[in-house]
């Protein structure tokens, strides 16, 4: 479940970006404070960017940070965060970005159910409004526990 | 008996986004009925691929159209977009139908 890899500590709501770099490195901080990934896990993010475009924005306004397990993946993990005004990632079709979801995939297929919750979550419009009026972490990490517990 | 294409769902980490659009290419195929078996990978899996066609983010398309281990690509911009994955799928086959 993608609930279990998700807390209150990894969620942040309205974050102030200056620019896609600035999102990503924001977005990902509590993940590398609370032991999930390295800065080199970070630092590989933005360098696929730089080396190969914005394939970590999936979908319309949202990027899934996340590199390459040995980059520095210390434990499964996602985070929630929304920016106060979007950014620019580049993305052709999926520009500007609005949320975020910063992933720690380690090397192994034990998150594999909880990607499948992540991209069924994304794919449900109520959610995106719901994120959008939540006010705490918490509503957040309770918001994601019932959607997929509803798809 | 038609054959069944082999594809590789692949991004850079191989972990993480190609899982999910693997997830969502698995569920159109099903629904409808496409002659195409996945699996998921890193750009690095390409070594030794011998199957028909990648399928990866459209941002990742042309460094992997460019790649000679790559017989064909397909990108996807929305992965939860099932109809997109759908005509792209489906246009794919329609040109490599044998």
């Amino acid at each position: 479940m993608l609930s279990d890899f998700l807390a209150e500590e990894l969620v942040q709501l309205g974050v102030e970006a200056t620019d896609w770099e600035d999102a990503v490195i924001k977005a990902t901080r509590p993940l590398v404070e609370e032991g999930k990934i390295t800065e080199g896990y970070v630092e590989d993010i933005i360098l696929g960017v730089k080396d190969l475009g914005p394939y970590i924005v999936v979908a319309p306004h949202v990027a899934l940070p996340h590199a390459r397990p040995e980059s520095g993946a210390i434990e499964p993990a996602v985070g929630v965060v929304t920016l106060s005004e979007p950014v620019s990632f580049g993305s052709v079709s999926n520009d500007p970005v609005r949320y975020l979801f910063p992933l720690s995939a380690t090397d192994n297929d034990g998150h594999l159910g909880a990607l499948q919750s992540l991209v069924e979550i994304l794919s449900d419009d109520d959610f995106f409004a719901q994120l959008d009026s939540a006010k705490t972490p918490a509503e957040v990490v309770e918001l994601v526990r019932i959607t997929e517990g509803r798809l | 008996m038609a054959r069944t294409y082999q594809a590789l769902v692949c991004c850079r980490a191989g972990i993480g986004s190609s899982m999910m659009l693997e997830a969502k290419c698995k569920q159109v195929i099903e629904e409808e009925g496409l002659p195409i078996k996945t699996r998921h990978g890193g750009i690095d899996q390409l070594s030794g691929f011998d199957g028909d066609l990648v399928i990866t983010m459209t941002d990742l398309v042309d460094a992997l159209v460019a790649d000679e281990r790559v017989p064909s690509a397909v990108g996807i911009s929305n992965i939860v977009d099932k109809d997109e994955i759908k005509q792209k799928l489906q246009a794919w086959l329609d040109e490599h139908a044998e």
